[in-house]
């Protein structure tokens, strides 16, 4: 019991003390912003035109600038990779966070469509009631032209109406288009959708510059509420409730005889006679504070890497591998990645709009600069480039292997981005368990051991590798048996404890290949038995170790839709 | 873009339609506004977009996630037969159950967002899709006869089969040798 309360503390407790930092920044905010509304004395007479919707409006409205706000952050790859990257500045508990950097950008999103869809309603109710509740007294103080005006009018020929609704009609469009379904299935869909962000944001910018609500700026010389001599006394004086409350008897009467110790404002109001009219403004759009940082941040980071990736790769070789996957090695100047990384690949002979993110199975080093990525065929942007590579490929067996490299199409690399997989040499035990193509994230892990193990904290690596056909496991069958050999040699045979499962037996085939001694005898048939193998795991650690509390798990996974 | 299923977006759209619609209309309805019909007949509107929208389509290739509990929808749609196969009618319904709605405020977002989805029912209709049941596939009980075998009937030390099969047992032992008894 003890061991899984410690283990859900490592694993889920920055994350959520995060999210609970977050959610109380947005109800202070919502808090903050509807009390200001409600009990503001510049926003009175506002408020007493519009009622309940204002302060909705308003408030919600503040806590969709903060989520505008944050929910670009997330998504600059590049700085996150860079904070990943950089051991100063971001320890482990931070680097946990970013992984969970797609969540909170889904978290965010979901917040501004709900609290869209309460800005959109207080406003239409603050449409109504600036028809309805037209004041004669303040003209400017009116969105509306007249009394009794239309409030569709309102809605979709002023500038805040219009922008709004078009937004709310984008965002729509985003909402529909960016659930789990329509993401595994069409992720196209999702993608092209969601580039209307930019839009979405333009017409925001647009949106706020319309002020419509106002405030009063002169609330010395006209408290609201305040006598004013030289209206009629036909007129209702309307006079603010906590003037009502303390002083019932005397709300008709401006001076009272037997004046009672009240709030001093109050009674400061109550006998000062108003010296002028309330004079109105409208508010600066706040929102362009909250927005610009983010979207110029993202911005620059988008030129940046339009910038570097400008330059295409030059394809060394390209390997046909069983079970349709294929490895393409390439080089770039000043390419530099970390194992566990991944890039992005854009071919604009295969298509001029879409691009992949592929992980490295192998990252330049010091010695080789040569990189590569294992892609499995599965869609149609993978099959056209298989094709077309293996096309240039078997076209020039007769010529000299320098005109190779001119024949094949033009890639340009976008990256390297982080992602939870780096972590894996920081663990002194690391259980590395990969379904399929899954593993690639591994195989850079592993090549990067070849180069040299020493120099990192991981002492032991479990790796558990499932797979459905026997021939997948020779993408990676080399350099495992390579790995296992030369750790042999170094005398650390224990270093790594390789599994291999076939999860469908319908083949007589069992074994991988007659040079692959070495994986054949760790090959089982069957789904890994997860139960035996923690046990297994957590008391060879605990018994290594020197504290006597027990083995923690830390749970680092990448989810890719 | 060649293989971009539109039918699904105009699917997840309709329902996200019918659910504002339905929400538009009972606050309208609640609050009593001016010209309430409209408000109760885009709850019926909304209700109807919603149970007709909630069973997913198939996908040309690949597998399909259901929405949870739509197996009971989908034997009702599937019962209809062509007005829900086709996506034409589809497109022209949902426009035609969108206009009313358009005339009160607090519906007339409704109104637009079915209206979009009739637009891309109407570009998936072009394209030639069309909607398909997902079936339940039958569960393959698994036979629990084939492996398990009866227990054995006699006590230890037994035998193994092979040898009993063999060399049946004619009451009495057989020696190997002849034994005279003296």
């Amino acid at each position: 019991m003890a061991l899984s309360w410690r283990s859900w503390l490592a694993n889920e407790g920055s994350k959520h003390l995060f999210l609970f930092f977050w959610l109380s920044l947005n109800v202070w905010l919502f808090g903050k912003t509807f009390l200001l509304y409600n009990q503001g004395l510049q926003y009175y007479y506002l408020h007493q035109m519009l009622g309940l919707g204002l302060c909705i409006s308003r408030a919600s409205a503040s806590v969709l600038n903060l989520n505008c706000c944050l929910v670009l952050l997330p998504m600059c790859r590049v700085l996150l990779a860079f904070l990943r990257g950089s051991q100063k500045v971001a320890s482990k508990k931070t680097r946990r966070l970013l992984d969970k950097s797609k969540t909170f950008h889904v978290t965010c999103g979901v917040t501004i469509c709900i609290f869209s869809v309460l800005h959109v309603a207080a406003h239409l109710v603050n449409a109504l009631n600036f028809s309805e509740n037209y004041n004669e007294e303040f003209v400017t103080l009116n969105a509306a032209n007249y009394r009794g005006e239309d409030p569709r009018k309102l809605l979709f020929a002023t500038v805040p109406g219009l922008t709004g609704v078009i937004m709310v009609l984008v965002l729509f469009l985003m909402c529909t288009a960016s659930t789990y379904a329509i993401r595994v299935s069409n992720y196209d869909i999702f993608w092209y959708t969601h580039n209307l962000f930019f839009v979405f944001y333009m017409l925001l910018m647009l949106h706020v510059s319309g002020g419509v609500l106002k405030y009063q700026t002169n609330l010395e010389e006209h408290p609201p509420g305040c006598f004013n001599p030289n209206k009629t006394l036909r007129q209702n004086l309307t006079v603010p409730k906590a003037f009502e409350e303390l002083f019932p008897d005397y709300t008709t009467e401006p001076f009272p005889e037997d004046p009672l110790v009240p709030e001093p404002f109050v009674q400061n109001r109550f006998m000062r006679v108003c010296s002028e009219e309330p004079k109105f403004q409208s508010h600066f759009p706040e929102t362009w504070f909250w927005i610009s940082g983010p979207l110029c941040l993202y911005c620059v980071e988008r030129l940046y890497r339009y910038i570097r990736s400008n330059k295409p790769v030059t394809i060394t070789s390209v390997i046909s591998h069983p079970s349709n996957v294929l490895e393409v090695r390439m080089v770039k100047d000043d390419f530099e990645a970390r194992p566990g990384q991944y890039v992005i690949l854009h071919c604009p002979r295969v298509s001029a709009l879409e691009s992949h993110p592929f992980t490295l199975t192998m990252c330049p080093t010091d010695t080789k600069a040569t990189f590569g990525v294992h892609l499995k065929v599965v869609g149609d942007w993978t099959e056209r480039f298989r094709d077309l590579l293996l096309l240039h490929s078997n076209q020039d067996t007769e010529i000299l292997p320098i005109f190779q490299q001119r024949r094949y199409p033009k890639l340009y690399v976008d990256g390297p981005f982080g992602s939870p997989f780096e972590e894996s040499l920081n663990y002194e035990v690391s259980l590395c368990v990969a379904g399929g193509i899954g593993v690639t994230p591994f195989a850079s892990v592993l090549n990067t051991l070849l180069d040299g193990w020493k120099c990192y904290k991981l002492r032991r690596l479990y790796f558990i590798w499932v797979c459905r056909d026997i021939e997948s496991f020779r993408w990676f069958a080399d350099l495992l048996c390579t790995l296992h050999n030369k750790l042999w040699q170094e005398n650390r045979p224990d270093y790594i404890n390789i599994q291999l499962y076939l999860s469908q037996t319908d083949g007589i085939q069992k074994i991988i290949g007659e040079k692959y001694q070495a994986l054949n005898s760790r090959l089982l048939i069957g789904r890994p038995q997860w139960k035996l193998l923690f046990d297994d795991i957590g008391a060879t650690v605990g018994y290594n170790s020197s504290n006597s509390y027990g083995t923690r798990f830390e749970y680092n996974k990448e989810s890719f839709s | 873009m060649g293989q971009i299923e539109w039918a699904m977006w105009a699917n997840e759209q309709a329902l996200a339609a019918g659910l504002i619609l339905l929400t538009g209309g009972i606050v309208a309805v609640a609050g009593q506004f001016k010209g309430w019909y409209f408000a109760a007949y885009s709850i019926a509107a909304g209700v109807l977009v919603c149970l007709l929208e909630y069973p997913r389509s198939k996908r040309k290739k690949g597998s399909t996630m259901e929405r949870c509990g739509q197996k009971y929808l989908t034997a009702v749609v599937k019962l209809l037969g062509p007005l829900t196969r086709n996506y034409y009618i589809r497109a022209v319904l949902h426009a035609a159950l969108a206009v009313p709605a358009g005339f009160l405020l607090s519906t007339i977002l409704g109104t637009v967002c079915l209206g979009i989805a009739s637009g891309i029912y109407l570009l998936a209709a072009v394209r030639g899709e069309e909607w398909r049941p997902i079936e339940q596939k039958p569960r393959e009980r698994p036979k629990g006869g084939g492996t398990m075998k009866p227990p054995p009937s006699n006590p230890p030390p037994r035998p193994p089969p092979d040898a009993r099969r063999k060399q049946p047992e004619l009451g009495g032992q057989v020696n190997p040798i002849p034994v005279e008894v003296e």
